[in-house]
């Protein structure tokens, strides 16, 4: 009879609004195992941690912690009970030092209490040490890399004695020097009997570090094993699963021959994108498929000038470009549907009309006079084309469904009638009525000669929407598949992995 | 040393100027003039040392003038009654705390900008004060003075007790756990949630902690004059917030120390009397302090646009 | 709709408790007509600037500068005209021109170095007020204007005083600025989304510095106002407006936090501040006191802060109410 497990989840569920996140999870964890969890963008992984870490409260279902049944957890119970959890983005405090930062977590401090920084200069050398970090203490945050940063975070969680560990992509910005350290420290606290929970797209390290490795799918888990049971590719058909093509609406017409748009090396220093290279055509839609930070978002950022490209070439129905702002991309006829809906896309306070209408203020009101009448029309036709489900062009965007939402947000670009429609997750947290209408759309669009670039997480919509598939791993393009590829290909050219050949 | 070049630049600066000072005027030196203008700034240093508090916590507080006003009068007006030191101090320092704390719940309570609430509390004290006193001056005991000892040695006990207040509090910022939790809030105020501080706290204390201060500083300054004026306060607000910007301490909150602040104070400090020594008329000491703030916000600004780069 | 109520309130209170029969038995104080012209001649400066920073506030910034810029620009004004020998309408036009220069140099700070809208305002409202008093040595006061200037301020046209048509001709021009054109969707846009703003391709930069600019123009104008009302010129012209006119501007419903706010509202801001103020002046009790100044000032003060709290009363209300239903979040 083994011991019971460090961390067991039965039946786990977590629903935000009306998306079910997380639907029945069965996890376990022991001590000293490291402990894989593999999955799509959007397959659950963060609402797991996030449930975990106490950040959110389960809709239903158990997490038990070395047998004792937890309830009501909170981040403080948490890490008092010893989670840890080290996420991509680093949430330290950029303005201290290495040392005040471990402080601040690690020491339960009353305000009058005195800090001895000779022993918390000394305890935070030893935790650095104990990772192989050459960070000095004293050094500011903002100073750091973001893997330093994250050496210090792991850092911060071995301080605090935690039992369980979460990694989440703990390598997505390491150098090779820095991952084979992880990597020992990772070997390490198993040696201790510490359980990881490690997330991570790269399949090489799951098989290098892991012990068992769970695969996620929406939102359920489809499966657990032990790594040395099972191999790459039964990994990523775990991943995949489902058939793809019959839910998408089927092209219609093949796209046209003219080139719409063009990049030739096209790269930005700061945002990390590098020598991508591709054409679209008039009528086609151009998927963008990989991983959370594989660069695709970067890419379309560049295309809106958002952050402007510093090398390469990019031309628009054989026009080169200069992207230097958003107003140089509308006046292009580019336009982008950000992923970020509620910060990027809609103004939630205004009314739909006023959203529809922001991109095309020049076009729409030659006179800078608003005309309230033409406004509401142009609303109401695109409410109706786009069947929008609200009271009226005067509701404000915040009265909306997520899908709705999106549609008043392609609503404002369609109004410019751009060239070239960048879709960045359009149906990311929409539900599955909306999310088939906006799939409709797209497609009608494309048939009526628009040149359409698809960036979505989401591997069948990405392949049964596109004409070709872009995809895109480390900031550049690393394969492009036509459309209806067999998804193992997808995600094989996603991870990097080599073990099959591009189609 | 990179860390502190904010710091450093600043003391250069006040070196350079400094060193003009020794060419030009060298008459700056001469130790009975240095002492008094040391005297007259100590109160501002302290009200100074509070401010920066006040910004590291990414707020401000520009009605330190008036409640400065308002502890001066009041105190005076206990003195000239016959209460002691003893009892009047520790008044006017609760009174000046009384004050932050309407502040304080106002900004961390309702979560107002704290721009616009202590320009209502700069006037309303203001002007409440005018109503009440009718620009009336308060004569005080001579007990009063210099605390009852001699110009020299109540000059040498006023400054010494600031600067010993500047490193005291320096040092608590830095190694007590309360200091830095004021640097965690400043820093984002979210993270320290979650860090185990409660933001809204730290920000009505600091508020109290500065009104305290200005009540503590309004008694500094009577300790130097036979009379209260009502509007002693006047402008207090700028000067305060000029030198700790100018001192590094950053507007965006977290960043920046006490001892910057005291560098800035002392450059703004000999703005005046460097003014009357290059034969510069003293009407432009309004316009030179709005200047230096401009100059230190940019510095500040290009500074962090290029380290984003 | 509630201010609307809460000045005619106001108003007839100041009617009833300010308005006296004086010995020969005429009526005086705050129910005479002419009262009642003069409150409207004096809340044109601070109207003017409450306009001024109505835009800037919907945008979520402030200025807190305007109070000194319109005393930089009445002794620009009095210089230009007097020891510059410019005539008067050419000296007005050249005042023009530098207040929107000196908004412009917030607009700068503010959108190309993106500091934050309360420091550099903070350090211009020193600089404008010290350069006033550098420029006049702290003591020079330009008087002398000619009658025809004077008109302006001190005479009336059409029935009424002077300057509120030209107070009313800019507060339409804002007006329609703010409700009917595609600017004033765009302050609004920055206001509640800056990041939004810029996602939909709106010249964020751009529109920030307008309304910086117009900030300081609708200043300058309010200086060549205040100096044709009082016949002179004076380096301390303007001290402390900038909170009368922040209180109408937030009195009017105007978010402090931006997004939301109107000029009618503004307006009405206005005159609830103009009548309180000279309200408090007909009054025996203080007018014995001899304290109308300091009155207003301690009520607006108070006024502001009371509005404030109001305005984020429901929030946290419904905050705390959420909060005490469903502990577990």
């Amino acid at each position: 009879m083994p011991p019971a497990p460090l961390l067991a989840l039965h039946q786990l569920v977590k629903n935000y609004g009306g998306v079910r996140a997380l639907r029945g999870v069965d996890f376990n964890l022991h001590a000293g195992e490291v402990h894989a969890l593999l999955g799509e963008n959007g397959a659950g992984k963060s609402t797991l941690i996030k449930v975990v870490t106490g950040a959110h409260q389960p809709n239903g279902g158990t997490i038990t912690l070395a047998g004792q049944c937890v309830a009501d957890l909170t981040p403080a119970t948490a890490r008092a009970l010893g989670i840890a959890c080290i996420y991509q983005q680093p949430a330290l405090f950029p303005d201290l030092t290495v040392a005040e930062n471990l402080a601040l977590r690690l020491e339960s401090t009353s305000a009058a209490s005195r800090i001895d920084w000779a022993a918390r200069r000394a305890r935070a050398k030893e935790l650095l040490a104990r990772i192989g970090a050459e960070i000095s203490p004293e050094a500011e945050v903002s100073s750091l890399s973001m893997p330093e940063q994250q050496l210090v975070e792991i850092a911060c969680a071995l301080g605090s004695g935690a039992r369980i560990v979460i990694m989440d992509e703990p390598t997505a910005s390491l150098t090779q020097k820095e991952q084979h350290l992880l990597f020992a420290v990772v070997r390490d606290l198993r040696k201790n009997g510490v359980g990881v929970i490690y997330i991570s797209h790269r399949l090489e390290e799951i098989f290098a570090l892991a012990d068992r490795v769970t695969v996620l799918r929406d939102g359920q888990s489809v499966g657990t094993h032990a790594v040395s049971d099972i191999d790459e590719a039964g990994l990523i058909r775990l991943m995949v699963g489902r058939e793809v093509a019959q839910i998408y609406p089927a092209a219609e017409s093949a796209p046209g021959h003219a080139v719409a748009l063009s990049l030739r090396d096209v790269g930005c220093h700061v945002s990390g994108v590098r020598n991508v290279s591709f054409e679209v055509r008039a009528g086609e839609i151009f998927g963008l498929g990989g991983l959370v930070g594989a660069g695709r978002t970067e890419l379309a950022r560049i295309l809106f000038g958002l952050t402007p490209a510093d090398s390469g070439e990019i031309t628009l129905h054989g026009q080169p470009l200069t992207l230097r702002s958003p107003q140089d991309a509308v006046a292009h006829g580019i336009a982008y549907v950000p992923e970020d809906r509620r910060r990027h896309g809609v103004v939630l306070a205004l009314p739909i009309a006023h959203n529809m209408t922001m991109a095309i203020h020049r076009r729409f009101f030659p006179t800078t006079w608003l005309r309230f009448g033409a406004e509401r029309t142009l609303a109401l036709d695109f409410i109706r084309d786009l069947a929008v489900k609200c009271s009226g062009p005067d509701a404000p965007g915040s009265s909306l469904s997520g899908g709705n939402q999106q549609k008043v947000s392609l609503a404002r670009w369609l109004a410019t009638k751009p060239k070239l429609l960048i879709l960045d997750e359009p149906t990311q947290g929409v539900d599955v009525g909306a999310k088939s209408e906006i799939h409709k759309i797209v497609r009608r669009l494309a048939k009526e000669g628009l040149a359409v670039i698809l960036i979505s997480s989401d591997l069948p919509e990405v392949i049964g929407m596109s004409d070709r598939i872009g995809v895109m791993g480390g900031g550049t393009l690393r394969a492009i598949l036509p459309g209806g590829s067999d998804p193992h290909d997808v995600m094989a050219a996603a991870l990097g992995t080599t073990g099959k050949s591009a189609a | 040393m990179k860390r502190y070049f904010r710091e450093l630049s600043v003391l250069g600066a006040l070196a350079a100027v400094l060193f003009g000072m020794a060419i030009f005027a060298p008459a700056f030196f001469s130790p009975q003039p240095l002492l008094s203008l040391l005297t007259r700034e100590a109160p501002t240093l302290i009200v100074a040392c509070g401010m920066a508090c006040v910004i590291i916590t990414r707020q401000i507080d520009i009605s330190v003038g008036s409640m400065f006003s308002v502890c001066s009068v009041c105190a005076g007006l206990l003195a000239a009654r016959g209460w002691p030191l003893l009892l009047v101090l520790p008044a006017s320092i609760l009174l000046g705390a009384g004050l932050g704390a309407i502040n304080g719940l106002l900004i961390a309570g309702l979560r107002l900008p704290s721009i616009v609430v202590t320009l209502a509390t700069m006037v309303t004290l203001r002007q409440g004060l005018n109503l009440v006193r009718q620009g009336e001056f308060v004569n005080l005991p001579d007990s009063l003075q210099w605390f009852g000892l001699s110009q020299r040695s109540g000059q040498l006990v006023l400054v010494g007790a600031s600067l010993a207040f500047l490193v005291a509090l320096a040092l608590a910022m830095r190694h007590l756990a309360a200091g830095r939790f004021v640097y965690a809030v400043g820093t984002d105020a979210e993270a320290a949630r979650l860090a185990g501080i409660r933001p809204q706290l730290v920000t009505f204390l600091v508020f109290v902690f500065i009104g305290a201060l200005t009540g503590l500083a309004a008694m500094m300054n009577l300790a130097q004059s036979p009379q209260v004026q009502p509007l002693s306060g006047a402008g207090l607000e700028l000067k305060v917030i000029a030198a700790v910007v100018v001192g590094g301490v950053a507007i965006s909150g977290g960043r920046g120390n006490l001892w910057g602040a005291f560098a800035g104070l002392l450059l703004l400090a000999c703005v005046s009397p460097a003014l009357t020594h290059l034969h510069i008329e003293a009407y432009w000491e309004k316009a030179i302090q709005g200047a230096i703030i401009l100059l230190a916000v940019v510095a500040d600004g290009l500074r962090s646009r290029k380290a984003k780069r | 709709m509630l201010l609307l109520y809460v000045l005619l309130a106001e108003w007839l209170f100041f009617y009833v408790a300010g308005t006296t029969t004086n010995r020969r038995g005429v009526i005086v104080g705050f129910g005479t007509l002419d009262r009642q012209f003069d409150i409207l001649r004096h809340s044109c400066e601070i109207g003017l600037l409450a306009l001024a920073l109505t835009p800037v506030i919907i945008t979520a910034g402030i200025d807190l500068s305007i109070g000194s810029l319109l005393g930089l620009c009445a002794i620009l004004f009095g210089k230009l005209w007097h020891d510059g020998g410019l005539p008067i309408p050419a000296a007005a036009g050249l005042t023009l021109v530098l207040g929107a220069v000196a908004g412009g140099l917030n607009a700068t700070l503010i959108t190309a170095l993106r500091l934050p809208p309360l420091i550099v305002t903070l350090g211009t409202y020193s600089l404008f007020r010290g350069l006033a008093e550098a420029i006049t040595h702290g003591s020079i006061t330009y008087t002398d204007f000619p009658e025809s200037f004077l008109f302006v301020g001190q005479e009336r046209l059409l029935g009424l005083p002077t300057q509120a048509w030209i107070f009313f001709a800019v507060a339409l021009a804002v007006g329609l600025l703010v409700h009917r054109t595609t600017f004033g969707r765009a302050f609004r846009t920055i206001g509640l989304a800056p990041e939004g703003a810029r996602y939909a391709g709106l010249p964020v930069g751009r529109r920030l510095a307008l309304v910086y600019v117009l900030a300081g123009l609708i200043a300058a104008i309010a200086a060549i106002i205040y100096t044709a009302r009082l016949g002179q010129a004076k380096a301390d012209a303007g001290t402390g407006y900038e909170l009368f006119a922040i209180t109408a501007v937030v009195l009017g419903g105007t978010s402090i936090f931006g997004g939301t706010g109107s000029i009618p509202g503004t307006l009405l801001g206005v005159a609830a501040i103009a009548v309180l103020k000279n309200g408090l002046a007909c009054l025996p009790v203080v007018m014995a006191m001899n304290a109308a100044e300091e009155m207003s000032g301690l009520l607006t003060g108070a006024l502001l802060l009371l509005a404030l709290t109001a305005s984020v009363l429901p929030k946290i209300l419904s905050n705390f109410r959420a909060s005490r239903h469903a502990p577990a979040t």
